[in-house]
């Protein structure tokens, strides 16, 4: 990129995930952002009211907090000017809130931005159907009696019979099928075995299993407050399974096509809540405050295509991206992509080394993925896919596992739902 | 006339009396010149013919967020003579009547504070419209300060609201926000504060317009015809009788005058009803009571400002140090986990640090029971239940601590580690950042004496259930700055404590005057006399529980590790008993270990409730009233108080199952029955008498603090004017010649007479003028 600034990332952290439902399910949303502010304020000197903006990328948008970017800013303490703002990319909504805060500072509007993700996937509502929602209008501008009773008379039982708010936000408008079948459909197109299927998501266990063991994420977790009476802590990821087999996944019943698919619960990521953040600065910023960067935001990109194929996406993101920096697949130390279902990852590997399937999606095929250098802390499967919040837990992952690895450049990319792809790749600069 | 005190003026067939204009403060309080005026502008209202013709009389307030606070309590305390003060009272009365028998509409316009005199004027008026500000309260407390309401309080407020109501407000002196006193019927409309004036304006032209527009409540109705029923009230009276006697055992005057009052005046007219009530004003009001009270009440209201360094050689005042805003708290234990309630309560937004996830989750519980209570109360909603639990931020590290104004350590009571803890955070905070230690028991000099700035340390003395108790103890060593003690205080202050300044010396102020106390009891107990009958004589002193109980809760290895400390600094006077050494050697805990020298359930509960079993055995009130004036005239009158005695003695040698067997086992054979008095001057004499030394040796400014600090820290009860106050007005002279006696037949360490006490006795003083002269 030319002429203009280059944007720090000082800081990254996440809570821990839990699948929904669990150890997380009763903290308000925007807690799950709260927390990582407040902490990552605490390691710095920046005054509170030093800090220009807060983007939250969010996709449940709970009906109390409409903008949850500028309820997270305000508890956690920064000043009232602060400006806050929520964006939603779907699954990539924490990417765009980092692209966000960095065209921001890259072009001098800023200095210091937080932006990241929150998703609290357990307190997702039920909805009344549009028949129901239809009486309610009706029986509130009723003025008499008989209009009233008119409007009750309208009811019919099935009128309450909820829809679940999370599984309507899983289908696509446009072709109208669930993620799940997109990736029934990869599998098929690209022939992916279930067990092949299994396996990845079993080796996805194995690694965030093993990644807990060795403390590799205490550094970017910020232990969060917990429970009905608010009262336990939670310090570590609830999802992965130190007893997951293959044998055991292999047991598992086909979720999206129960015939013949091979789509299951245990090759496909949990729905799950979490939050992530990151700290970025511009030079100024890092100079006057004394603050020591861990990585340089290198550039992103983010590529549409059919919304059946979203599941392979990344494949065109990081191809567009890697364009853009003029850099190659093997440049890059560490690559995390989130991982939405097993079935999704293995078709885009499949893609990018293969000339004629890349054609398809009118790209070249470009490399083949190093295995040890590919979500070497496990992913989505075993840690969750808070959707909101994905996009930026990938970046806060993949920057502690360059600094810890010492090594340089890092990609970070992920499907989105509705058939888009994004990319990120940064520079570690504590080696 | 020249109005100096009060607004008079019409306006648009409208007269207005405005109060407060030309006071100084932002309270506005009746004084004898403002009842004057205001005399004077309803005699003419009555009288002039240009009146005539109003609307009617708007009575309002010129201060923000007060309407009227009350009578001045000066004027209640200049009062010479019970009838001196009846008829003062009977003048109030006399001028808020004309109010009432006024020809004109009348309309209160209450924005804030509508307390005591003020209230009873808004009953007057025929309308109470107020503001939906939160500093809008009502409340008639007259009973706190042992009196009771003397300008027509007690007879009006019944019928604006239900008895039980009235009964319930007047026998608290409980404040009532403006949504609830709506929904009382104590106020007839509540409009936005800054509409108010214009809302009354239209309404006192045409109110049955306006009241049209409130909805009446079902249940109100319902409630105020069904308590018009005679026998109705006679059951409400009887249950608010009962209720005041097992929450005081009858030995607080003001409520059962006051439930004597309002019960003989309900069936009368205004003119008889008034006079009972100014008669009991007068008597309550000249009662040591009542003089306690109001005494209490200018302790706490100087409380709110600092007084300055308790030595002299430091220079006050300082100018304006800034205000404390963010804190952190160094271990998550009881106190911990209770500071850090108080402060996240208060928005100080509280590191939490400790060394494990347990510890931290420990703390954690400590601070959510206490907002999940208030939470159950309703004092809270489940968002702000959520928001303020949250603001505590859970640390194993040290991270943030760089940013706070405070740091207040409760970590375990070990000299060394908290002196090595208290360097190194030095090191980490910032350079105006307060260092507090919170123990009990060390010496916050010694604490200081390897600090780089030890100015900014101090000790900051919370005590548990911090919820709860009112008390904090501010403990300044030889090089603390006044900069530092001044922010400290008005910390205290905004945490809505209250404060008391103590120069450092083992136990401070209150635990050491709980010493001999809890001492004496041990001694008490190995001369065979019942846990009941000691802990029983001490509630029907008016302690909040006896020293038995008491020990349980602070923890039977705690309080005597605390007493080893006192026998080191003090000597014999503080010596442990044989037996205090055998319960020790038991390993009991106390409540928090669920067995002390009580037993107590799993949820930490008594066993049994023995509050309950004293009010049931409590017999009338005139009994128990005679009771407690012959213990605090000590006039024996033999009759009652042998029959006490020996009632006291039964229950004493009967099986008491709530104590644990484990004491029953190692207490003496043989059984002493003591009459209640002597029992309560055997553990109050020395608690005295330490506090003469205390004050001798200038660990506190005056006997006002100390007492301030024994009604705040320990609840010795304040009608009573706490130990210092409770001496003085049974006569030093008295006391000196008790403790003689005792040293003599009990023990001549424990009761030798402080040097202080036979100097104020040869020379005709007392406590309280003792720091009079020193001024």
């Amino acid at each position: 990129m030319k002429n203009i600034r280059e944007v720090f990332i000082v800081d990254a952290n996440r809570t821990p995930q839990a699948k929904s439902g669990m150890d997380l399910k009763d903290v308000p949303v925007p807690y799950l952002g709260v927390g990582l502010i407040r902490s990552m304020m605490f390691k710095t000197n920046i005054p509170y009211d030093a800090v220009d903006e807060v983007i939250i990328g969010n996709v449940g948008c709970p009906a109390k907090y409409p903008n949850i970017s500028r309820v997270i800013a305000l508890e956690a303490g920064l000043d009232k000017k602060t400006s806050g703002y929520t964006v939603n990319r779907n699954c990539a909504s924490g990417l765009e809130a980092i692209s966000q805060g960095f065209l921001k500072i890259a072009s001098e509007r800023s200095d210091i931005i937080f932006c990241g993700g929150v998703e609290s996937m357990s307190q997702m509502p039920l909805i009344f159907g549009r028949e129901m929602t239809d009486l309610f209008i009706m029986l509130m501008k009723a003025k008499s009696l008989k209009d009233k009773l008119a409007a009750l008379a309208t009811f019919r039982p099935k009128f309450l019979k909820p829809i679940v708010a999370i599984e309507q936000g899983l289908t696509d408008p446009f072709c109208n099928i669930n993620m799940g079948q997109t990736a029934e459909l990869l599998s098929q197109e690209f022939s992916i075995s279930r067990e092949e299927q299994d396996q990845y998501a079993n080796n996805s266990h194995a690694k965030a299993v093993a990644a807990h063991k060795d403390g590799r994420f205490e550094d970017e977790i910020v232990p969060i407050i917990v429970g009905n009476k608010i009262d336990r802590i939670l310090n570590r990821d609830i999802g992965p399974r130190s007893d997951s087999s293959v044998e055991r996944l292999g047991q598992m019943k086909p979720y999206f096509d129960k015939k013949s698919g091979t789509v299951t619960v245990g090759n496909s990521c949990p729905i799950t809540d979490g939050g992530s953040m990151l700290l970025l600065c511009s030079q100024e910023a890092c100079e006057r405050y004394n603050l020591k960067p861990i990585a340089k935001i290198i550039d992103y990109h983010f590529h549409g295509l059919g919304p059946e194929y979203m599941g392979v996406a990344p494949a065109l993101a990081i191809y567009h991206l890697l364009k853009r920096t003029g850099q190659k697949l093997s440049d890059m130390d560490l690559i995390e992509i989130n991982e939405a279902f097993a079935a999704q990852i293995l078709a885009l590997k499949k893609i990018i080394k293969d000339e004629s399937l890349a054609k398809r999606f009118d790209i070249e095929a470009f490399g083949e993925i190093d295995e040890t250098k590919f979500n070497v802390n496990g992913g989505g499967i075993a840690l969750g896919h808070p959707v909101g919040s994905s996009g930026s837990r990938i970046v806060v992952t993949l920057a502690h596992e360059l600094k810890r690895r010492s090594a340089r450049y890092g990609l970070a990319s992920l499907c989105i739902g509705g058939g888009q792809g994004g990319a990120i790749i940064i520079e570690n600069l504590v080696r | 006339m020249v109005w100096a005190n009060i607004t008079f003026e019409v306006k648009n067939q409208v007269a207005y009396i405005g109060f407060g204009k030309y006071e100084e403060k932002s309270v506005v309080v009746l004084s004898k010149d403002t009842l004057t005026e205001l005399n004077t502008a309803l005699d003419e209202l009555r009288s002039g013919q240009e009146y005539r013709e109003l609307d009617g009389v708007i009575f309002f307030s010129h201060k923000k967020n007060c309407f009227i606070a009350g009578m001045d309590v000066n004027v209640i305390s200049s009062l010479k003579s019970a009838e001196e003060a009846s008829a003062g009272s009977a003048q109030g009365q006399e001028i808020f009547n004309k109010i009432e028998d006024l020809d004109l509409k009348t309309v209160a316009l209450v924005d804030g504070t509508c307390m005591g005199g003020g209230f009873e004027l808004a009953l007057s008026c025929q309308y109470i419209l107020c503001s939906d500000s939160n500093k809008t309260v009502f409340s008639l407390p007259e009973v706190q300060l042992g009196l009771i309401p003397g300008f027509g309080g007690t007879y009006r407020l019944p019928s604006r609201v239900s008895m039980a109501d009235a009964l319930d407000m007047i026998l608290s002196g409980k404040q009532i926000r403006a949504s609830k006193a709506l929904k009382m019927g104590l106020v007839d409309e509540m409009y936005a504060s800054a509409r108010l004036m214009s809302m009354g304006q239209k309404f006192i032209k045409n109110p049955k317009q306006y009241l049209k527009l409130k909805k009446k409540n079902l249940k109100t109705t319902l409630t105020s015809l069904l308590q018009d029923n005679f026998l109705v009230k006679k059951i409400i009276f009887q249950k608010a009788r009962e209720k005041v006697i097992k929450k005081t055992l009858g030995l607080f005057d003001a409520p059962l005058k006051i439930l004597e009052v309002m019960e003989e005046g309900s069936g009368q007219g205004r003119a008889s009803y008034l006079s009972l009530e100014s008669k009991a004003f007068g008597e309550l009001c000249l009662g040591d009571q009542s003089k306690n009270l109001r005494n209490l009440f200018f302790s706490i209201e100087k409380s709110k400002k600092f007084p300055g360094h308790a030595s002299s050689y430091l220079n006050y005042p300082t100018q304006n140090p800034p205000k404390i805003k963010s804190s952190a708290i160094l271990g998550a234990g009881t106190m911990g986990g209770g500071i850090a309630y108080l402060f996240a309560d208060n928005n100080l937004n509280p590191l939490l640090k400790d060394i494990n996830i347990e510890a931290l989750e420990l703390g954690l519980k400590q601070s959510s029971q206490i907002f999940y209570s208030s939470y159950k109360k309703k004092r809270l909603t489940r968002d702000e239940w959520e928001r303020k639990q949250r603001s505590i931020t859970p640390l194993l590290k040290y991270q943030g601590f760089n940013r706070a104004d405070i740091v207040v350590e409760a970590i375990i009571e070990n000299v060394e580690i908290k002196k090595s803890i208290f360097r190194d955070l030095e090191n980490m905070v910032k350079s105006d950042c307060i260092l507090c230690s919170n123990t009990s028991s060390l010496s916050i000099t010694e604490l200081a004496s390897n600090l780089k700035n030890p100015e900014r340390f101090l000790g900051l003395h919370f005590f548990n259930p911090v919820n709860k108790m009112p008390l904090i103890e501010i403990i300044s060593h030889p090089k603390t700055s006044a900069d530092t003690l001044e922010r400290v205080y008005n910390l205290a202050v905004a945490l809505k404590k209250f404060p008391v300044i103590v120069k450092d010396s083992p136990g401070f102020l209150v635990n050491r005057l709980l010493g001999p106390y809890i001492t004496e009891m041990t001694y008490l107990l190995e001369e065979g006399v019942s846990v009941t009958d000691i802990d029983r004589a001490s509630l029907d002193f008016g302690m909040p529980m006896g020293p038995c109980r008491l020990l349980d809760e602070i923890g039977i290895d705690v309080g005597f590790k605390v007493s080893d400390i006192f026998y080191k600094a003090f000597g014999d006077r503080f010596r442990k008993s044989d037996l205090a050494d055998k319960i020790l050697s038991l390993n009991l805990l106390g409540r928090k270990g669920g067995k002390g020298i009580y037993l107590y359930n799993e949820d930490g509960s008594e066993s049994e409730n023995e509050g309950e079993g004293v009010g049931n055995s409590a017999g009338t009130v005139d009994e128990k009233r005679s009771r407690d004036q012959s213990q605090s005239t000590q006039n024996t009158n033999n009759s009652s108080n042998s029959a006490r005695a020996d009632s006291s003695g039964s229950s004493g040698s009967s099986d008491d199952n709530t104590i644990n067997p484990e004491i029953k086992e190692i207490l003496p054979s043989k059984k002493t029955v003591f009459e209640p008095r002597i029992i309560q001057m055997r553990l109050l004499l020395p608690m005295i008498n330490e506090a003469a030394r205390v004050l001798e040796e200038g660990v506190v400014g005056d006997a006002a603090s100390v007492d301030f600090g024994m009604i705040m820290g320990t609840g010795f009860p304040p009608y009573r004017g706490g130990p210092l106050k409770h001496a003085d007005s049974e006569g030093l002279d008295k006391i000196l010649q008790a403790l003689k006696e005792f040293a003599e037949n009990v023990s001549s360490s424990r009761y030798q007479p402080a040097p202080l006490l036979e100097q104020l006795v040869s020379s005709g003083k007392n406590f309280y003028n003792f720091n009079q002269s020193k001024a």
